[in-house]
C-alpha cells in the first residue's frame, strides 16, 4: 500500500490523539502479561507525561506520522546517558505504534529512520527499545530490524503483607 | 406423531436419539466389499499375496489411491471443542455427532467417512495428528473445532497435505450461503457487484463466508461485518487483539467496510441489500425496525439454530423479500448437507490434492443453478433432490482438474457418471441391508 505520510514533531495539540495510540499499545501489552494491566484512571497523568515529552525536545524524540491530517503512527524515544559504558549515549525507544490500516506500508520503518537521523545529528550510535518480554509482535518487529537482546528486566509480584 | 411446539419437538427428538443410540450402539460399521469364497481367499486378500500390493505401493505411494480404499475414505476429525451448540464437550461426546455426520456422508455421497474425534489440546498437536493420519485417507473433513483455532488448523493443513482439507463449519456453510445468495439476488434482480452485504456475527461461518463472497466477485468495500462489539472497521479497539488471535477477521477489518461505517451493529443494516446472520439464537436478535432501514427488497438469512435471529413471518412483515433460515420447517433451508456430500464425492473421484475458494464458488453456482426458477420461497434445493449430489460432485471434480489439483482427469460428464454410479451402488447396498433385515427396524417408542 502506497500512502503519503507526513512526519513531524509531536505538538501539544496532538497529545490527546496520540494518547489514544499509546493506550492501544498498552492494551496490547496487557494481552501478553498480567503485570501490564492497563490502569484506566491514569489518563490525566498520561496526558501530563506526553505533554512533558512534547515540550522537552532535548531529552526526548517524539515523532508523529500523519496521513491526510490523520495520525497514522508515533514513535517516542528518550536520550539517555550511559555513565559506566561506551558508547556514552543511547536512544531508548519507549513507544512505537502504527494504526492497523497503515501497517505493512513501512510507516514504522519511516519513524525509526527519522529517529536514526536525529541520533546521527547528535552523534549517538546506540539505539535500544523496551517492551514486555512476551510481546511477540514487538519482538518480531525489532528482530526484523536487526535488534538483539542486550538487557533483561526480570520481575516478580510479591505478597502485600 | 411429532409434537407441535418447538420445545416438545426438541424433547421428542432427544428421547428418540437416546433410545436409538442405545439400541444400535453405533451408527456405522465396517463391512467387507470383496468375496471371501473360502478361507483360502485370505491368501490374496491378505498374506502372502498382498505383499505384492504392498511392495507396489511402497514404490509408488500414489497408487495407494487405486489399490486400497484410500480413494473413497474421509476422516471426520474433531477435537470436540465446539460441538453443535453445546460447546467444548470433549472428543468422546463428539463421537455421537461425528457418527451422524459419517452417516450423511455415506448416504448422500457414497463416501466411506470415518469419525475420528481426537484428544488434543493445542492446534499444533491437532495438526501433528492430522498429518500423521494422511496416508490412510483421500480427504479430511474437520468438524466442530472452536474458533479461531479452526482457522489456523485448516490453513496449515491445506498447506501441508496432498489431500483436500475441508472445515465444514467454515467452508460448507459459506458455500451454501453463497448458493442461496446467488439465487436470492436473482429473485430480487440485484447484481453481485452492486450488492451491499452485512455479515451479522463473526464466527467461523461468517468469516469464511466473507472471504468466499469476495472470491465470488462481491466487492470487499460493499461488505460490512458486525458483531457483539459493533461494526468492524480498522480503528476498532480490538484490532491488535484480532491481529494476534484471529488474523482472518483482522484481514477483513482492513479490507471490508469501504465507507468506514462505525458504531453499534444495528447501524450496519441501513442501506444494506442483504443480511447474513450467524449470530446469537433469536427470536429477538434482529429487530424488525432494523430491516425497515434496509434497501428495497431486503434479503435476510437468519441462520442461528435452533431459533433464527428473527422469525420469518416477522421479517416478512418488516418488509423482507427473501428469507432463509437454518431450519427445515421453513422455506429456504441453508443446510450444509446440500454441499459437503457432493463436494467430497467430487474431490475423491478426481483424487484431488486439495480444495480452494474457486472450486467452492463453482460448487455454489452448481447448487444455485440446480434450482431452475428460483422464487422467494425456493432459492436452494432440498436434501431429497438426489440428482443434486452427483451434479455438484462432477462440477467440483472438473474444477479440481482445471485448478491443476486432480490426480485423475475426466470430463464433467465422465465425472458425473462415476459419481452417480458410486452413490447409487452405495444406496442399493444400503437398501439390501435394510430389506435383508441386517439393519434392524427402529425400536418402538414408549
Amino acid at each position: 500500500m502506497e500512502v503519503k505520510m507526513e512526519l513531524g514533531k509531536l505538538e501539544e495539540k496532538d497529545v490527546e490523539k496520540v494518547l489514544e495510540l499509546v493506550m492501544r499499545l498498552k492494551k496490547l501489552n496487557q494481552e501478553f502479561d498480567s503485570t501490564f494491566e492497563v490502569n484506566e484512571e491514569s489518563r490525566e497523568d498520561a496526558i501530563k507525561l506526553l505533554k512533558g515529552i512534547a515540550a522537552d525536545r532535548e531529552c526526548y524524540f517524539a515523532q508523529v506520522a500523519k496521513s491526510r491530517g490523520k495520525i497514522a503512527g508515533i514513535i517516542v524515544a528518550e536520550f539517555r546517558k550511559r555513565v559506566f559504558y561506551n558508547p556514552p549515549m543511547e536512544a531508548r525507544i519507549l513507544e512505537i505504534y502504527i494504526m492497523p490500516e497503515f501497517r505493512r506500508s513501512s510507516v514504522g520503518q519511516m519513524l525509526v529512520d527519522s529517529l536514526y537521523e536525529e541520533c546521527r545529528k547528535r552523534g549517538i550510535d546506540l539505539v535500544t527499545a523496551e517492551f514486555p518480554s512476551l510481546n511477540i509482535i514487538a519482538l518480531n518487529f525489532y528482530k526484523k530490524m536487526g535488534y538483539r537482546e542486550i538487557v533483561s528486566v526480570y520481575g516478580k509480584q510479591i505478597s502485600k503483607k | 406423531m411429532v409434537p407441535e411446539t418447538d420445545q416438545e419437538r426438541t424433547e421428542h427428538f432427544n428421547r428418540m436419539s437416546l433410545k436409538f443410540s442405545e439400541f444400535y450402539k453405533g451408527k456405522t460399521m465396517m463391512l467387507p466389499k470383496v468375496p471371501i469364497n473360502d478361507l483360502g481367499a485370505f491368501s490374496y486378500w491378505y498374506t502372502p499375496g498382498i505383499a505384492a500390493v504392498s511392495t507396489h505401493i511402497s514404490k509408488d505411494t500414489e497408487s495407494s489411491f487405486e489399490l486400497t480404499g484410500r480413494w473413497n475414505s474421509v476422516a471426520i476429525l474433531t477435537d470436540g471443542t465446539r460441538v453443535l451448540g453445546l460447546g467444548n464437550v470433549g472428543p468422546e461426546a463428539a463421537m455421537a455427532v461425528m457418527e451422524g455426520k459419517a452417516l450423511i456422508f455415506n448416504y448422500l455421497g457414497g463416501v466411506n467417512a470415518v469419525p475420528i474425534p481426537i484428544r488434543t489440546r493445542t492446534k499444533e498437536e491437532f495438526i501433528t495428528v492430522a498429518r500423521a493420519l494422511e496416508p490412510s485417507f483421500g480427504g479430511y473433513n474437520l468438524e466442530d473445532i472452536e474458533s479461531p483455532k479452526c482457522f489456523f488448523i485448516l490453513e496449515q493443513l491445506q498447506k501441508d497435505l496432498s489431500i483436500p482439507a475441508w472445515h465444514d463449519d467454515q467452508l460448507g456453510t459459506a458455500s451454501i450461503i453463497l448458493a442461496g445468495l446467488i439465487n436470492a439476488l436473482r429473485v430480487v434482480g440485484k447484481k453481485i457487484e452492486d450488492a451491499r452485504i452485512v455479515l451479522f456475527g463473526s464466527g467461523a461461518a461468517n468469516i469464511a463466508a466473507a472471504h468466499l463472497l469476495m472470491a465470488a466477485g462481491f466487492k470487499a468495500g460493499n461488505l460490512i461485518i458486525a458483531d457483539s462489539k459493533g461494526i468492524l472497521h480498522p480503528e476498532r479497539e480490538d484490532m491488535d487483539t484480532l491481529m494476534l488471535n484471529n488474523p482472518w477477521k483482522y484481514q477483513l477489518a482492513m479490507s471490508t467496510n469501504g465507507e468506514r461505517r462505525k458504531g453499534p451493529s444495528d447501524g450496519a443494516f441501513k442501506g444494506a441489500d442483504v443480511i447474513i446472520s450467524a449470530a446469537r439464537p433469536g427470536p429477538d436478535t434482529i429487530k424488525p425496525e432494523w430491516i425497515k432501514t434496509m434497501n428495497s427488497d431486503p434479503i435476510i438469512f437468519a441462520l442461528a439454530n435452533p431459533v433464527p435471529e428473527i422469525w420469518p413471518n416477522v421479517a416478512k412483515e418488516a418488509g423482507a423479500k427473501v428469507i432463509a433460515t437454518g431450519r427445515g420447517d421453513f422455506p429456504n433451508q441453508i443446510n450444509n448437507s446440500l454441499i459437503f456430500p457432493g463436494v467430497f464425492r467430487g474431490v475423491l473421484d478426481a483424487r484431488s490434492r486439495g480444495v480452494n475458494f474457486k472450486i467452492m464458488v463453482k460448487a455454489s453456482y452448481e447448487i444455485a443453478n440446480f434450482v431452475k426458477d428460483p422464487t422467494a420461497d425456493k432459492i436452494v434445493p432440498t436434501m431429497e433432490n438426489w440428482e443434486l449430489y452427483p451434479q455438484v460432485a462432477s462440477a467440483v471434480a472438473r474444477a479440481t482438474v482445471e485448478e491443476g489439483l486432480a490426480r485423475r482427469n475426466n470430463s464433467t460428464e465422465g465425472f458425473y457418471n462415476i459419481a452417480r454410479e458410486i452413490i447409487e451402488e452405495n444406496r442399493n447396498a444400503y437398501r439390501k441391508l435394510v430389506d435383508g433385515k441386517i439393519i434392524r427396524k427402529l425400536p418402538e417408542m414408549d
